[in-house]
């Protein structure tokens, strides 16, 4: 209650209207929005870097790009689509659901989330512009190495600091995530009765929070060393250019679960709703997540096995490695014991979750070779290192993104999409991605090394096959686009409970969600 | 608006009327404390142990980290004293609201008092006021827009009782 003069941010209520709508919101839904186009923009701008780079690649010799060129796509291509698809989606994702899934009205600090998110496109506006500047954008490879990110053009101190800023808008979104989930539940909402959505935000939120700082010092480490005189991994000044890497992928390996645990989240959400059974082994799925998580801490130097190190410790990050397939094992057996002997039903939600189980789990057991360190020696900066990670975050991470952008578009919009764009979206993207990423296994295995323009002549067959498939995926895209445009504009009506077999708060809700919504909080029993 | 849970949404003792409403907490202080502190554990260890070896730029941004969680926390901890409460006895109306560091306790004549729920759609984004000399005061911040005409009705009913 309060004098009507000063009202509360009420948005029902004479808020803006147009850009200032979007601007000045602090509604979780418009935010959340926000962020997924945001994602999706990005996608598209990374994803035409990739086209280039697959074009390039498409016979052997220079055709399209000068080297350094090649590298500043290949470079940029990973730092959007990590920093600036993933993450945000995820984060439109949490915007959107964790609320509705908790049966609370907004997050804990709306303000600090519209700063959060518009922190974002200042960022990405940022590292795209490099690419105007004297000697382009950044070349050095994502992960930002001394001493190429030490000796760089101004284009290095603007993606410092774009990547300083998005780390500021994460540690904004992750603050904002864990009190809202702690102290906004719905009462009888118990922590092990929340969806395993909530639970692996609240997880991932958690490491980042851990690991954000450790990011910010050593890329101010990196500033410093390249405008201020110290040498912290200048190796002329007698610094370290190794520890860099220690300390970056300190960060970076648990980095690589915040981008996946949100992923399994939505699809132990898709997963019960389209078999019809209640998730098998909640509580398991609880711990192994948080396992996994704790485990992020110690696999660090698996990414980096060939820069050298003692016996011990190579078979320590060895093991450590190989222990985080124990919970990502418990979670794989039980997505497959959810869906068996359930009532399945293949709508394009449950296509692309049921695609993440079995191309996620291909990138998980290459993953496992490359934990093998006498075989990581080989296999180090080969093509296999990009099929495996691309078999993770493009099969793994987006595809999960799409399985829950299909699973709650009509909530979000209350129209529904049409099935028939959807299949066909799916069926492109798997049948793209399997072409473009499986050869790669084979172009490393034959000693392709990655981020060099040209190659031998006897990777040509490979290298075109990838290319065609990179095509045929990135093009598809395109329907899933004109699939969104299509739902937002009109369509059947979504029910209040879209899917048969949905449970959860979020479905107790009309479809298309209201504006404000739980303002008075319901009880789970 | 971070309200969730309305209590104890109307009763009656010796005819007056109460209304109270705050909003949800589900975080309780030792949770909080638990949660602070082991991030804040966490972020310093890794933090000191990178200064250390020599990398002690990790150590301020932990420090800030740390701090906006701090005061996170402390707001959260700073709304748990929310509540607004309307009470009915005899010929005065009551208005009590606490919000943050601001409040406000307001009495009015019942025969004075107005009920005023405006609805941009029917409803639909309902606000609630009560309002006496040309001063309105908003009411069922807490509630959804159902509550909000519900209670508008009651109080309808309460005022020209």
């Amino acid at each position: 209650m309060s004098d009507a003069a000063h009202a509360h941010d009420d948005h029902s209520h004479g808020h803006p209207s147009g850009i200032m709508r979007w601007l000045t919101t602090t509604n979780h839904k418009d935010i959340g929005t926000m962020y997924l186009w945001f994602a999706l923009i990005m996608l598209f701008s990374a994803g035409t870097m990739a086209l280039l780079i697959r074009a390039e690649l498409f016979q052997p010799g220079l055709q399209l790009t000068n080297p350094d060129f090649f590298n500043q796509l290949t470079t940029m291509h990973g730092l959007i689509m990590i920093f600036g698809a993933i993450m945000p989606a995820f984060s439109g994702f949490a915007n959107w659901q964790v609320p509705l899934m908790i049966g609370a009205p907004d997050m804990a600090f709306p303000r600090m989330n519209n700063w959060a998110f518009w922190l974002l496109p200042v960022a990405a506006l940022m590292l795209m512009s490099s690419f105007l500047l004297p000697g382009g954008a950044v070349a050095g490879g994502w992960t930002m190495y001394p001493p190429l990110f030490i000796q760089g053009g101004i284009s290095y101190d603007l993606t410092i600091l774009a990547v300083h800023i998005m780390g500021l808008s994460s540690i904004m979104g992750s603050i904002n995530i864990v009190t809202t989930i702690l102290n906004m539940r719905a009462p009888g909402l118990t922590l092990m009765k929340m969806p395993l959505f909530v639970w692996t935000w609240l997880i991932t939120a958690y490491l980042l929070i851990a690991t954000m700082p450790v990011l910010a010092g050593a890329v101010t480490m990196l500033l410093t060393d390249r405008n201020f005189g110290t040498h912290f991994f200048n190796a002329a000044g007698g610094g370290d250019p190794v520890m860099f890497q220690h300390i970056f992928w300190f960060f970076g390996h648990p980095e690589v679960y915040i981008l996946i645990l949100p992923a399994f989240g939505i699809v132990s959400q898709i997963i019960p709703t389209f078999a019809r059974k209640p998730l098998f082994g909640y509580a398991s799925m609880v711990y192994a997540t948080a396992s996994i998580a704790i485990l992020s801490f110690t696999v660090w130097a698996h990414h980096m096995f060939a820069v050298g190190m003692p016996a011990a410790a190579q078979l320590f990050f060895m093991f450590s490695t190989m222990l985080i397939a124990v919970p990502t094992g418990v979670k794989v057996f039980n997505w497959v014991a959810t869906m068996w002997k359930g009532s399945l039903t293949f709508e394009t939600p449950m296509l692309f979750a049921i695609a993440f189980v079995c191309l996620f789990t291909i990138g998980g057991f290459s993953g496992l070779v490359l934990a093998v360190a006498p075989v990581d020696i080989q296999l180090q900066d080969t093509y296999y290192v990009v099929a495996h990670f691309h078999y993770v975050l493009v099969s793994g991470a987006l595809f999960a993104i799409f399985a829950g952008i299909y699973y709650w578009l009509p909530k979000w919009t209350g129209h529904m999409y049409s099935e028939t764009l959807g299949r066909w979206h799916f069926w492109l993207s798997v049948i793209g991605m399997n072409i473009v990423f499986f050869p790669m296994h084979f172009l490393g295995l034959a000693g392709m090394p990655r981020r060099i323009p040209d190659y031998a002549l006897q990777f040509t067959e490979f290298n075109q096959i990838a290319t065609v498939g990179a095509f045929i995926f990135g093009f598809s895209q395109l329907v899933f686009l004109v699939l969104v445009l299509k739902t937002i504009k009109g369509g059947a009506k979504a029910a209040d409970r879209v899917w048969e077999g949905a449970e959860g708060l979020e479905w107790t809700l009309p479809s298309p969600a209201p504006y404000h919504t739980f303002e008075t909080a319901p009880v789970v029993k | 608006m971070e309200q969730v849970k309305t209590e104890d949404c109307a009763g009656e003792s010796a005819g007056a009327f109460v209304f109270q409403s705050r909003p949800n907490h589900s975080l309780t202080r030792p949770q909080e404390r638990l949660v602070f502190w082991s991030l804040a554990a966490l972020c310093s260890a890794m933090a000191l142990g990178f200064a250390l070896m020599g990398y002690w730029l990790t150590l301020p941004f932990a420090g800030l980290e740390i701090g906006l969680l701090a005061w996170a926390f402390k707001v959260l901890r700073g709304r748990e004293g929310d509540y607004e409460a309307l009470m009915i006895e005899g010929d005065v109306v009551v208005l009590e609201w606490h919000v943050g560091t601001r409040g406000e306790r307001r009495e009015m004549n019942r025969h004075w008092a107005r009920v005023a729920c405006d609805c941009r759609t029917p409803g639909r984004n309902c606000r609630l006021s009560v309002s006496s000399h040309g001063r309105a005061t908003e009411v069922g911040q807490y509630l959804s827009d159902e509550g909000r005409l519900q209670l508008a009705a009651t109080l309808r009913s309460r005022l020209q009782g």
